[in-house]
């Protein structure tokens, strides 16, 4: 019988090489969101959507009344699968690439990925659910499990406090592209990545000026200290 | 007739390996963060305490460098073992590292003994805290080998390097007990506030 979908997601923790974690949506699941997803194009993100993939799937209409949270099920779907789907669409061969245009790369491979669906035609609809109040939750959830996951795939190591900013100013920088994109007329989404780009400039400034102050005040610190203990002074 | 028999052929076989239980990866997680920030704390420690006691006592510059050495090489690992298994680092990194720095400071300015009791209090809560993790670790490669799973290098390695990391921590209990630990002043009083200290930051690096 179908089951609600996952409850819990032990995602978040412990990532294990050995110990492989199981697909996080089932058989019959993966079939029906998966299907209901090629007809999103043409009869946007609705219920009507969902019972035609699940008669796509071989199930009965009434199988789609199974997803608790209805059409917001499909839309975690297309983030989740789209999300582990990244380091299948984009591997790095080059070792000179830096972390930072490795992140310039995923972000625009993340969202060509809503454009080869063919979803950003619907993607307003899809942003106006997620913005209900009971689904804001899990949305914010899976932009930060997706920053974490660009972070981690562009081979970035640091686990101090940046690891908290790195993820919260890449939330925003996609967020707003995604947004950006639904307007989006130019060819091959031009502009999109002049917008991506722009916007990373302006985190790579004002990153660069915190870290530069931080820096100088530590140095201040420090040199005070140690000047203060060279005349003498107990400390 | 000339036919190997072997016996798995007939009899069903478990997994070899399964899925780590939620509860198993929720402890791995919580470990390995707590155990990132206790290494975080012991470097900045050793780094406050080091000028105060080598200016003093300058004959305990190697015995500070080496156990600087061993705690930054503890960093080193557990810092690659949260980047590479994808664990959360503690939102506390910047409250944590003042109040180290100022723990360190402190008891380093208090004079030899005091940053020496200071030592033991920390590396006493400590080496209890991964031998916590020892067991539970085994428990589960004991589980594991009962019921036929593979146990895998992963956690071999990382039961092995806790193992390490301990057994260098209560190498740092004893020379600070050696070097005039329980001669410090306030004995009882710094040894109690820094340990009550010490898993009060336990138990919030856990969570946060």
């Amino acid at each position: 019988a179908l089951r609600p979908l996952l409850l819990r997601s032990p995602q978040a923790l412990y990532h294990s090489y050995e110990h492989n974690e199981p697909p996080p949506y089932r058989e019959p699941e993966s079939a029906i969101l998966s299907a209901a997803l090629t007809h999103v194009p043409s009869h946007g993100f609705t219920q009507h959507a969902l019972t035609l993939g699940a008669k796509d799937a071989s199930y009965l209409d009434i199988s789609a009344n199974l997803f608790p949270k209805g059409v917001f099920d499909l839309i975690k779907y297309h983030l989740v699968t789209q999300r582990l789907g990244l380091k299948d669409r984009i591997q790095f061969h080059d070792e000179n690439m830096g972390v930072g245009r490795k992140v310039r790369s995923l972000i625009l491979e993340r969202l060509r990925a809503n454009a080869d669906a063919g979803l950003v035609g619907r993607w307003q609809e899809a942003l106006a659910i997620m913005s209900l109040a009971e689904n804001i939750p899990p949305s914010l959830r899976e932009l930060g499990l997706l920053a974490d996951e660009i972070w981690f795939l562009s081979g970035d190591t640091a686990v101090d406090t940046s690891w908290y900013t790195k993820r919260a100013s890449l939330s925003g920088v996609y967020a707003a592209a995604e947004v950006y994109q639904t307007t989006d007329q130019s060819t091959e989404f031009r502009d999109t990545e002049q917008f991506v780009d722009r916007r990373l400039e302006e985190v790579r400034v004002m990153g660069s000026a915190v870290a530069g102050t931080l820096r100088f005040l530590n140095f201040e610190a420090g040199t005070s200290v140690n000047l203060l203990r060279s005349k003498g002074v107990r400390i | 007739a000339t036919e190997p028999k072997p016996e798995s052929l007939h009899q069903p076989q478990p997994a070899r390996r399964k899925p780590l239980t939620a509860a198993q990866k929720d402890f791995l997680d919580r470990a390995l963060r707590v155990n990132h920030a206790g290494e975080l704390a012991a470097t900045l420690i050793y780094t406050a305490q080091s000028p105060p006691i080598n200016k003093a006592h300058p004959h305990l510059r190697p015995l500070m460098k080496h156990m600087y050495d061993q705690e930054a090489g503890h960093f080193a690992t557990f810092s690659h073992l949260l980047a590479r298994h994808r664990i959360r680092p503690t939102a506390m990194y910047p409250i944590w590292s003042a109040a180290a720095t100022f723990l360190g400071w402190s008891t380093g300015v208090m004079g030899r003994e005091a940053a020496m009791a200071c030592t033991e209090a920390v590396e006493t809560e400590i080496g209890e805290h991964y031998n916590g993790q020892v067991r539970e670790f085994l428990g589960w490669v004991k589980e594991m080998e009962e019921r036929g799973e593979e146990v895998g290098e992963e956690l071999r390695t990382l039961v092995e390097d806790v193992r390490r990391i301990r057994d260098e921590e209560l190498e740092h209990l004893d020379h600070a007990v050696e070097n005039d630990a329980k001669e410090a002043n306030p004995y009882e009083l710094l040894t109690g506030v820094i340990r009550v200290g010490c898993r009060g930051a336990i138990w919030v690096t856990e969570r946060v």
